[in-house]
């Protein structure tokens, strides 16, 4: 049998132990940082401060109550461990480099290191948090009680004391243990390597006794199976009917932003955090300890629903169980895993909250009003100790008194539910303060005090049912008697569990507050600086960025500054580092404003962002001003960019310019000497018949008695040439008329089988004197092509006398065939000439290039081709010369066909 | 070994398939009425979703290696 003397004995001597592995552990700690107590297995134990007696206890009763509901408590900060990449890494990483102490001084931090902003998270995780301590207060003082009421001598020392009493004794131990922990000294990143090994070691014991516990229980029932087919027979089972449920969603929510934000876990996750690689490990090792742990939870409900009698309070099934069946080392066990799932949370979670209340709270009072006291050498740091000393007596007390005033509520997983909600409120801010660069800071304060509103009214004011009639009453009427603002049926909302009402409310309004409010206001300078921090915290060479928000001080400011907070020994170091002199006055090195952030983040380190950033202001001056100048000027620079940009892309236009001029001068110069050649063949061509004009004139000038068949013959030759003059004139005026586009031009549609036959017409007579056979390959007639009749002929007749003239055959053949298909005509005219030569191809459709076949024989100027090729261009199509079927040349027209047609 | 970005996939999938694995819709598919070993079936589910995230998580952070984030936060001192 146990004696309510011999537990608590027992109790006060393993707090006993927890205090000298504390002590040790901080001495290994300091002098060893390699030391176990470093390792990613001590991380994840102090993570596991996340199971309290609400575990150990609770989470028993709430599956005898309500089914599988607690395995969501658990779920929630799996899938926050599952995914640490996304959201934890992120944390741990920004707290590092910005030395975060608290979640309070995170959201401060991030939304422009905002007093007000840390204040206001501070107050709500206090007053939140008290019935969660109430809670591990209730589950002690029951677990006592159930030891000592399980036996007539039991009572012990107790015999007398009612449960209000044994829980203030409680809260008072607990109180001092906390402050002989976790207030000795003031770490300048607040690590605590004692208390998480206490805390780590706590975890240990928790696990065992619950697992000794589970393991005893399916002994003793006969197995697992036998455990629930008894509990069937009996009528007694584990409701999993409806598990997925409103209810589920929302405690699973709760979950999720618990393990994030209470000050606790907060603490032991990130601030504690020693090592980013840690985390890998604790990503899966802590949801297997949190599985472990709920594994033998149903078993033991499942047991001591069926075995126990009837009213027994399931919360203390893991102790009562034991102790029915006369195992007293067992039990004993059982209250000691209990009782260190209450201290270690205790333990950690006032320390939490006490830097924050000291930090926030205290602090800056004490810089606004009692500058005096800080003067003093180490006036802060013994300051900010007796601050948080008198926050954890605060902190415990006002666990004690919601004790006090909710005792006749009998469940523990409820009481911790409501912690819960309040806790969630910081969560939308604290997603935003990570992954949203416009959440402002006034629309993050305003979202977590409407949430707090809310949570006040719908999910703690009820808790209070039992105490007062007066709340009884409003719960039921509504206040004034306003039905639809009824705590548990805001809006009407009715019909929903208070849970899920309360935390749908308070959360829904706090997203949308925070969501709208971000979009319709706008940061300072200092808020999208630290936005800007905190969101690009994995890129590279971004983490300097504070460092230029700073003004200048003298480094004498800066040390008095620093040793008031760090101490001086620590503070001497830090500047010894960086090389400054102190005590020299003038002349001596200014810090620079990297130096100066540095030490903004050491100090934020103690004192948190807000309060080092206030104390570091008073220093250096103007560091307001120089903010926002900084601001202005970064505007400015990107002005100057974009401009420079702008005058970039000028300069690539002017190029581009530039070139197409020169491109076009090119032209026109090769167009000039184009000009010039012609010209001069032209004047030559002019020359030969003025020549011969001028010289025939000149004889019959000159000789009178020429005979007169010789003067005729004289003057047929003048009238000869000249005749060729004017032809050659005619066709230079022809081509030129054709390339400005200037001449009478009469579109139609044209049949340009008809045309060529025309051609043939008229050039018959030169044929027949040169007796040059006409053979007609196929031939398309009846086609039409859009253009001027007269030309095109004039083009054939051009081509027929080019294949006679130069024909120097035998046999002269000229063979003419016309083909018409895919909207195009075409026709050929060959010849069995001597063809063109090789090197003439090139040149032959230019002006005044005869080529060199037609010798003293050719008569015309060289220009038909040219204006052949013109006249076909203007008619949208080509002439070229081709391989023909014939031995000599063969001239290829080929027309588009009209379209119409 | 597969590339950090594909890691980085994988371990989102987990994450967000196991949220969805454990809330309606999806949990009512192994919701049954069932009893094995006189346990219903949703206890074992739940518990071997719980396991799975657990080796998953496990294999991926294993796999992901030390260097990814070697430069901790010490980085800036």
């Amino acid at each position: 049998m146990l004696s309510a003397d011999f537990v608590i004995a027992t109790a006060v001597g393993y707090v006993g132990l927890l205090f000298v592995l504390a002590y040790f552990g901080d001495r290994q700690a300091r002098r060893n940082k390699r030391s176990f107590l470093h390792s990613p297995a001590v991380y994840t134990l102090s993570i596991s401060v996340y199971c309290t007696s609400w575990t150990f206890y609770g989470a028993v009763g709430n599956a005898a109550r309500s089914g599988l509901e607690f395995l969501t408590i658990y779920l929630g900060p799996t899938l926050v461990f599952v995914g640490w990449w996304f959201l934890l890494r992120r944390l741990v990483r920004i707290s590092h480099m910005q030395r975060i102490t608290s979640v309070a001084d995170l959201l401060s931090s991030r939304f422009g290191k905002s007093n007000r902003l840390a204040v206001l998270v501070t107050c709500i995780a206090v007053v939140g948090i008290a019935p969660y301590i109430a809670l591990q207060l209730k589950a002690v003082t029951s677990s006592i009680q159930a030891v000592a009421g399980s036996s007539e001598f039991g009572q012990g020392a107790l015999r007398g004391i009612d449960d209000v009493g044994l829980a203030f004794g409680v809260a008072a131990g607990m109180a001092l243990f906390t402050i002989l922990f976790g207030t000795r000294h003031v770490d300048a990143k607040e690590q605590h390597h004692g208390v998480v090994a206490a805390i780590a070691f706590e975890a240990v014991v928790k696990l065992t006794a619950l697992v000794a516990v589970g393991v005893f229980v399916v002994f003793v029932g006969g197995g697992l199976e036998a455990i629930f087919v008894e509990a069937a027979a009996k009528g007694v089972a584990i409701d999993a009917h409806d598990t997925f449920d409103a209810r589920w969603m929302t405690t699973l929510a709760l979950s999720v932003a618990a393990i994030v934000c209470l000050p606790r876990q907060f603490q032991v996750t990130v601030v504690e955090n020693s090592d980013e690689n840690h985390l890998r490990v604790a990503s899966w090792a802590f949801p297997a300890y949190m599985l472990a742990m709920s594994l033998f939870i149903l078993p033991i409900a499942v047991f001591g629903l069926s075995r126990m009698p009837a009213g027994s309070n399931p919360d203390m099934f893991a102790l009562t169980v034991p102790l029915a069946f006369n195992q007293n080392g067992l039990a004993l066990l059982a209250f000691i895993g209990g009782f260190s799932s209450a201290t270690s949370m205790i333990i950690l979670e006032s320390i939490a909250l006490s830097i924050m209340v000291s930090n926030h709270i205290v602090m800056p009072l004490v810089l606004r009003f009692g500058a005096d006291r800080t003067d003093r050498k180490e006036g802060v740091t013994r300051l900010l100790l007796m601050a948080r000393r008198f926050s954890i007596l605060l902190i415990l007390t006002l666990g004690f008194f919601y004790f006090f005033f909710t005792r006749d509520s009998d469940a523990l997983a409820p009481i911790g539910l409501i912690s819960f909600t309040a806790i969630a409120q910081f969560f939308p801010a604290v997603i935003a303060a990570l992954f949203w660069r416009d959440a402002s800071r006034k629309a993050a304060t305003a979202a977590i005090a409407i949430g707090f509103v809310f949570w006040v009214w719908c999910s703690f004011l009820p808790s209070f049912t039992s105490v007062s009639l007066d709340i009884a009453w409003l719960l039921l009427h509504g206040p004034f008697g306003v039905p639809w603002l009824r705590p548990e049926a805001m809006f009407g909302l009715e019909g929903f569990d208070p849970l899920t009402h309360a935390v749908f409310w308070s959360l829904s309004s706090n997203i949308l507050v925070l969501v709208l409010g971000s979009l319709l206001t706008t940061q300072s300078a200092l808020e999208r600086l630290q936005a800007n921090v905190f969101l690009d915290v994995f890129r590279r060479g971004s983490t300097r960025v504070e460092s230029i928000a700073l003004g200048s001080a003298t480094a004498n400011d800066l040390f008095f500054v620093a040793e008031r907070v760090l101490g001086q020994q620590r503070a001497a170091a830090l500047f010894e580092a960086e090389e400054l002199d102190i005590g020299r006055g003038e002349g001596a090195q200014e810090p620079t404003s990297a130096f100066i952030g540095r030490l903004e983040r050491e100090l934020a380190g103690s004192i948190g962002a807000a309060s080092a950033h206030v104390m570091l202001s008073k220093v250096v001056s103007g560091s307001e001003v120089s903010l926002e100048e900084v601001m202005q000027m970064a505007g400015e620079t990107r002005q100057v960019i974009e401009y420079s940009q702008e005058l970039e892309r000028t300069s690539t236009e002017l190029r581009s310019t530039a070139r197409q001029l020169e491109a076009a001068n090119a032209q026109l110069r090769e167009l000039d000497s184009q000009k010039d050649e012609f010209l001069s063949q032209v004047s030559h061509e002019v020359r030969t018949p003025m020549t011969s004009i001028r010289s025939f004139s000149e004889i019959l000038l000159d000789d009178q008695e020429l005979e007169a068949n010789k003067r005729q013959r004289f003057v047929a030759t003048i009238h000869q040439e000249s005749l060729r003059l004017t032809r050659l004139l005619d066709e230079i005026l022809d081509l030129s008329a054709l390339e400005r586009g200037e001449r009478n031009w009469e579109d139609g549609i044209v049949d340009p089988d008809a045309a060529l036959q025309r051609a043939i017409t008229v050039s018959e007579a030169l044929l027949r004197q040169r007796k040059v056979a006409v053979q007609w390959g196929p031939r398309a007639t009846s086609a039409a092509v859009l253009g001027d009749e007269d030309r095109l002929c004039q083009v054939f007749i051009n081509l027929i006398v080019n294949a006679v003239k130069y024909n120097t055959a035998s046999v002269p053949v000229l063979l003419v065939s016309s083909l018409s298909g895919g909207g195009r005509f075409r026709i050929d005219i060959a010849d069995n000439g001597p063809g063109i030569a090789l090197e003439d191809r090139a040149i032959i459709f230019e002006k005044f290039a005869r080529g060199r076949r037609g010798g003293a024989d050719q008569t015309g100027a060289g220009l038909g081709l040219a204006i052949s090729r013109q006249i076909v261009a203007r008619m949208g199509g080509t002439l070229e010369l081709v391989p023909g079927p014939l031995s000599g040349a063969c001239f290829r027209v080929t027309l588009p066909l009209n379209a119409v047609q | 070994m597969p590339s950090g970005s594909k890691l980085r996939g994988g371990m989102l999938l987990l994450t967000v398939l196991g949220a969805l694995l454990m809330m309606p819709p999806l949990a009512y598919v192994f919701d049954q009425d069932l009893v094995h070993f006189g346990v219903p079936q949703v206890v074992f589910y739940l518990f071997a979703l719980w396991l799975v995230l657990i080796v998953g998580t496990a294999v991926l952070a294993h796999k992901a290696g030390p260097d990814d984030i070697a430069a901790s936060g010490e980085a800036d001192r």
